[in-house]
């Protein structure tokens, strides 16, 4: 059985990002067509996956979210998050990359308050979060 | 322990599934699967090809030019004759079709004008505007 | 003096080059009309005058529309001749304000000026605004009468609409509406267990006579193809193969319109 964090201060860390990413995912289940349209900007992926994957990486979100909160399954929750983060940055320079203005909000789901840069940067603290938070626990379990 | 962590996150991916295919059952009619909605109300030959038989071509064009060419299975419906013209097409529209309307070229005005109207006399959904209209068409067919 | 001399020389050239030049010239270029109830047709007059000191040539005049025939009087005009572009907007079922232009070129060397174009503003006001067009049922909805609302022109004084279907599946009924000049239509069919389609002429008793008809449809739908079933959402792909993104956790939770 894994245990999180027997440290408070990462516990409330844990719980935060497991929040965070909770209230993302369950964001993105009232608007699937929505969100297919928001991956659909990337111009990555073809339609079909993408609206399929619109419908399936909300509930990931949630249930690796509420795996970090309540601390079940919680490594292989934190190895999801870490690697949808890391994908998720790297399609973002990407995009920059190709030219695509996918931050100005034109198609109203983008953020409309954070350049390119700021968000870069957000996800780039929470992979930094999730990265610590592993550490933490590996540190953790072998205390014991 | 590393191997556990991947074992977790294949289960955590197998069980979100099961959420996943609900919400796609109970959207399963409110959702485009095989090809996404236009953002605007424009839409490529190629897009429109791809709906199959599920386009309603509409051509907004003066008569004559209708009566010389025209898509095949265009229904005629430009403002000319737009009260009398209007009920004929709406006898042969159903929901769940697409209706892509289109006049001589990218420049002119009478598709979009006939769209809008679509929308707001007839109130209907998914009306599409035929981008490069029927010179489009003819370019796409060569 | 010498300066005096060169302004002096400076104004006589501007003069001559000006007297040397063709040109048009245009009371206006812009027209509104106001079309009255029931006209077919808007027509704007266009009216122009050489004053140059050499002919001028219509090389082409061209209206945005083929609902709109434009012509000039005269397709040379002398110096000091006057004559007219008449715009001739053939209404239709058009509503509400139309902009139609009509491009004149001539044969004047200033290619700024050899381009004109004209412009005819018309605001229509139709005798009845019906909606919506279409009322239908889907097969097997229960046949509860819809409502169709008809909204007659104050100026054109309509007391009674008579609405015929042209079939008997369906019955149309008509009502005052809520406000003046208002009618309600309640349109129902008799059964909705198959098919069937029904214009609905409406004849308001309006001495205008519009030559426009007003008719809308009605409709019972034919039963649904069998619902498009979706094919399997996304099965478990390995990790190094998926690449999707996530909108930003911290991105949903700022952008409002979630």
């Amino acid at each position: 059985m894994d245990l999180p964090s027997r440290s408070i201060l990462w516990r409330i860390v844990a719980l935060i990002i497991g929040g965070i990413f909770i209230y993302a995912g369950v964001m993105k289940i009232f608007d699937p067509v929505g969100f297919a349209n928001d991956i659909d900007n990337y111009k990555i992926l073809p339609w079909p996956l993408t609206v399929r994957l619109a419908f399936y990486l909300p509930w990931l979100e949630i249930l690796c979210g509420l795996a970090v909160i309540l601390g079940l399954l919680y490594r292989g929750g934190l190895l999801i998050l870490t690697m949808l983060i890391s994908i998720f940055m790297v399609a973002s320079v990407i995009a920059k990359a190709r030219g695509l203005d996918i931050t100005c909000g034109c198609f109203g789901h983008a953020s409309r308050y954070l350049s390119f840069f700021g968000h870069l940067a957000l996800d780039f603290v929470l992979l930094a979060v999730l990265v610590a938070l592993w550490f933490t626990n590996r540190a953790q379990r072998q205390e014991l | 322990m590393k191997v556990s962590a991947v074992r977790q996150a294949l289960l955590l991916i197998a069980l979100a599934l099961v959420p996943a295919i609900g919400e796609a059952i109970y959207f399963r009619n409110k959702v485009s699967w095989q090809s996404p909605i236009p953002a605007s109300e424009l839409v490529t030959v190629e897009q429109a090809q791809s709906w199959g038989d599920n386009v309603i071509w509409v051509d907004a064009r003066p008569e004559n030019e209708f009566e010389r060419d025209h898509i095949p299975g265009a229904i005629l419906l430009n403002e000319d004759r737009w009260n009398e013209l209007l009920p004929q097409f709406l006898g042969q529209w159903s929901p769940e079709k697409r209706v892509v309307v289109y006049c001589s070229a990218q420049s002119c005005n009478a598709s979009r004008d006939v769209a809008k109207r679509l929308r707001d006399e007839a109130q209907l959904k998914n009306v599409f505007i035929l981008d490069g209209g029927w010179e489009g068409w003819l370019k796409n067919k060569r | 003096m010498n300066m005096n001399f060169l302004r002096l020389i400076g104004i006589v050239a501007l003069t001559l080059a000006q007297g040397a030049r063709a040109e048009l010239k245009w009371e206006q270029t812009s027209v509104d009309l106001q079309p009255a109830l029931g006209d077919k047709q808007a027509v704007a007059h266009f009216k122009y005058e050489n004053v140059g000191k050499t002919p001028v040539h219509f090389t082409s005049v061209h209206a945005s529309c083929g609902c709109t025939a434009a012509q000039t009087q005269n397709e040379q005009v002398a110096p000091g001749e006057k004559g007219e572009v008449t715009a001739t907007f053939n209404i239709g079922g058009r509503t509400g304000t139309q902009v139609k232009t009509v491009t004149v070129q001539t044969d004047d060397p200033d290619p700024a000026r050899a381009r004109t174009v004209l412009t005819l503003k018309a605001v229509i006001t139709p005798l009845l605004e019906i909606q919506p067009a279409l009322v239908y049922w889907q097969n097997g909805e229960e046949p509860k009468p819809k409502i169709i609302t008809a909204k007659a022109n104050k100026a054109a004084a309509i007391k009674k609409l008579d609405v015929i279907s042209s079939i008997p599946d369906f019955t149309a009924k008509v009502d005052a509406g809520s406000a003046p000049n208002e009618f309600r239509i309640s349109v129902q069919p008799r059964d909705t267990a198959k098919a069937a389609y029904a214009t609905l002429s409406i004849k308001p008793d309006s001495p205008v006579n519009t030559g426009n008809t007003f008719a809308v449809a009605a409709r019972v739908m034919p039963p649904a193809p069998t619902g498009a079933t979706p094919s399997t959402p996304a099965t478990k792909s390995t990790l190094s193969t998926i690449r999707h993104d996530l909108a930003t956790p911290a991105a949903t939770a700022a952008s409002p319109s979630q």
